[in-house]
């Protein structure tokens, strides 16, 4: 009795704590609403599909408010979108006020944008991440509105680290404790405890071609204090650190500590060997939890758990920093928008906090730090305590771990260069160290072809 | 004489004149009519076609307006770095395997089916319709289809032998990663796809052969296999030229196939020159590059399907 009317008491003083928290924020704000649009038609291209869609439902309340018409033009997913802007661009077709852009596309584009710096004052970009707002910046030039953002914790599986026989197997296995790693090493030893123990199929899981696996090479030479160009942009990976994580990918594949097919893989193919519980470890997007959590849908919901993303290997020394390959979605104006200041409008309505928190609770993450506020407390309610501590995480990485690719206009045509060799020193055709010095090889000619030495 | 009365008249009554007292000579009618027709061709064909070989002698990058400029002293260097790239050379090595091995299995089992079909004496028509049933597929279709028969860890491949006990654990075999079994998969994903069309012509040009022959040869005491081989197969041999001439130049419909299979992947083992133009001059946007490789891909087609005219015009000789 004592008990259930502390819980009564309990209850009440947390819906009272979390309504008066409610009522001090308000209710969220549309931004972009104050300026007289009558008779304009503004139009934009933008990446489509999806939960991508839902935020352009809210579009009607800006042109109620405004007396402007939004024309959506082109609604095509990302690989489609980069493709519609490179040949818009090139022919001097974009006749568009608002174009979908990515942090990691951004450069290709810039000579093709306007700088959006007249259009957005401090006031309007104070409740940005600054890191992505850096991201978003190319020589003191904004580009780029940021509207999500996405960046990979670990997810490990709960019952192998819930396991007291486990835990005493790896013990007296490695002499240490089996704890959530924090380090590549760390990682390399549990991985390789689990599969030879017959505890997980796979101790690890990464996609292995394209973009996908030129940016994981990144992100763990980036944790292990490693640098892909130098200042002079000369390539650097095929150095001790880069030919120290490339044999730990190599090691890897050659001992099946990864999948068979990993060259093979992309996003989804390594969220499935995760959601069937075949795989102990992995880096992966935030943006799969919802699926992860579906009982219908995954035999892993409810049994793992999320961390901060690795730092890297030893080799880099002092240098090892966390892990934290990272992108955002966003919003550009072409140069040759037909009515730039009312995209910048549309951008300041689309990326308002009202509009931001609303996609926010389809699973994104936001760019805004008062969005961050808002759906973290609104987790603070949910039955599953990770909803929370997810986002309490995925805040805390956006921004302190948030790294781009280098914000070049090369960066895919690298990728294309650098990926099949990473996947020839996997698949054992070649060495690590003459896989990573003919990519560097290759790469060198294709920057000088690009001016970059003078 | 008006142009109409020209036309009924043969057009031989001025056989010279041209386009006078507004009137067309018969010689000089046809190409007035089909003058449309060329004017489009030309417009539509022609013209993105030699514009294409300009842009392939420079260094066109797409997002490079400026870069589309005509230097004579870098003319040829697309070309250079083009032959001294191993990776086209490996893409033109097994665009040729891919190509000989996929349009010969094709014609083998194809030549089989028609004289299945053939001898079919019930059921003729719906054996015929199932037939047709990879023609409705779009390419890419086909390729997402076969992805996942192949795919090693879910795939149907796999999973079949997994349950006949012939592998010992599920996904043991890449079929879309190892080697050769890469090729090996988009291979036989691009044979499913050219059987209907082969066969069909096959059972054609077999269902149009005078029966006496084989009567014939049926008096003279030929037996089947006899039949085939020195009566069959030497007549089919129009018919089979037609349809491996038409083969070979539907065949870069594949490039959707290995796109979605292997993007030429892993590490260029199933690139083809059509993956790797695409590479090049989208993903990279290096269009002068491109253009060139194209223009390389373009002459090798025109080199099989001279070939393969060549030995159609022979066999209609022969026979």
């Amino acid at each position: 009795m004592v008990h259930k009317a502390r819980l009564l008491v309990f209850m009440l003083v947390l819906m009272l704590g979390t309504g008066l928290a409610a009522q001090d924020m308000g209710e969220p704000q549309y931004a972009g609403l104050d300026m007289d649009l009558s008779g304009i038609n503004i139009r934009m291209a933008n990446i489509g599909g999806g939960t991508y869609e839902v935020m352009y439902e809210s579009i009607s309340v800006f042109e109620e408010a405004t007396g402007a018409t939004v024309e959506i033009v082109a609604l095509l997913d990302g690989f489609a979108i980069d493709q519609k802007l490179k040949v818009d661009f090139a022919t001097g077709a974009a006749d568009y006020d608002v174009a979908w852009d990515h942090t990691s596309f951004m450069a290709q584009y810039t000579d093709f944008l306007l700088p959006l710096n007249d259009y957005f004052g401090e006031e309007d970009l104070a409740e940005f991440s600054p890191a992505i707002m850096d991201a978003a910046t190319v020589d003191g030039n904004l580009y780029l509105i940021p509207r999500h953002a996405d960046i990979s914790p670990i997810h490990y599986r709960l019952d192998l680290y819930e396991s007291e026989e486990i835990a005493a197997e790896y013990l007296a296995a490695t002499g240490e404790e089996l704890t959530v790693p924090t380090t590549l090493e760390q990682i390399d030893r549990q991985a390789r405890f689990f599969v030879e123990n017959g505890h997980s199929t796979f101790g690890y899981t990464l996609a292995g071609r394209e973009e996908a696996l030129t940016g994981r090479f990144y992100e763990m030479h980036f944790a292990s204090g490693g640098s892909l160009f130098n200042e002079n942009w000369e390539p650097t990976f095929n150095d001790e650190i880069g030919v120290a994580v490339a044999e730990l990918l190599r090691g890897w594949y050659q001992d099946s500590i990864i999948p068979v097919d990993t060259t093979d893989l992309l996003w989804d193919g390594v969220a499935a060997y995760f959601c069937n519980g075949d795989t102990a470890i992995k880096l992966e997007w935030y943006g799969w939890y919802a699926y992860f959590q579906s009982a219908d849908n995954c035999a892993i919901n409810h049994n793992f758990g999320l961390a901060r993303g690795f730092t890297g290997l030893s080799v880099g020394g002092d240098a090892v920093r966390p892990s934290g390959w990272a992108g955002a979605h966003a919003f550009s104006i072409p140069a040759t928008a037909p009515n730039p200041e009312a995209g910048a409008q549309l951008i300041k309505f689309l990326s308002s906090e009202r509009v931001a928190y609303e996609e926010a609770q389809l699973g994104y993450l936001p760019v805004r730090n008062d969005v961050w506020t808002r759906i973290i407390d609104d987790a603070a309610m949910a039955e599953n305590p990770l909803d929370r501590e997810r986002l309490v995480l995925a805040q805390l990485q956006v921004s302190e771990d948030f790294k781009t690719p280098p914000l070049i206009a090369e960066w895919i045509p690298f990728s294309n260069i650098f990926y099949p060799h990473m996947q020839a020193i996997l698949l054992g055709d070649v060495s690590a160290q003459d896989g990573l010095d003919q990519a560097a090889a290759e790469t060198r000619e294709m920057m000088a072809d690009a001016g970059y030495y003078g | 004489m008006t142009l109409q009365a020209q036309v009924r008249s043969g057009g031989n009554a001025e056989p010279e004149q041209r386009f006078t007292d507004g009137r067309i000579s018969a010689r000089w009618f046809p190409v007035f009519m089909l003058l449309p027709a060329i004017l489009f061709i030309l417009v539509v064909l022609l013209f993105p076609l030699l514009y294409s070989l300009y842009v392939s002698f420079t260094p066109y990058e797409l997002l490079k307006p400026n870069s589309l400029k005509f230097e004579l002293a870098r003319a040829l260097r697309n070309y250079q770095k083009l032959f001294a790239d191993a990776i086209f050379w490996k893409s033109v090595g097994n665009t040729i395997v891919f190509l000989f091995l996929s349009i010969n299995l094709s014609y083998v089992i194809a030549l089989g089916l028609s004289q299945l079909l053939a001898r079919v004496t019930r059921g003729q028509g719906l054996m015929r319709t199932l037939l047709m049933v990879p023609m409705m597929f779009a390419p890419i279709l086909v390729g997402f289809q076969f992805r996942w028969f192949f795919n090693a860890n879910v795939g149907l491949v796999n999973n079949l032998l997994y349950s006949l006990g012939l592998m010992q654990e599920r996904g043991q075999i890449a079929w879309l990663v190892d080697e050769p079994l890469g090729m090996f998969s988009i291979i036989v994903a691009s044979i499913w796809m050219n059987l209907p069309v082969l066969t069909i012509i096959l059972l054609a040009g077999t269902l149009s052969l005078p029966v006496e022959t084989f009567e014939a040869a049926d008096v003279d005491g030929a037996n089947s296999w006899q039949q085939f081989r020195f009566i069959t197969f030497p007549l089919l041999a129009p018919f089979s030229y037609i349809a491996l001439t038409i083969l070979s130049l539907d065949i870069s419909r594949a490039f959707d196939i290995v796109r979605i299979m292997t993007d030429g992947g892993p590490a260029h083992r199933t690139e083809l020159i059509w993956t790797y133009v695409t590479r090049l001059a989208i993903e990279n946007t290096k269009f002068g590059l491109g253009s060139a490789m194209s223009w390389v891909t373009v002459l090798l087609a025109v080199a099989f399907t001279l070939y393969f005219f060549r030995q159609l015009v022979r066999s209609r000789v022969v026979r």
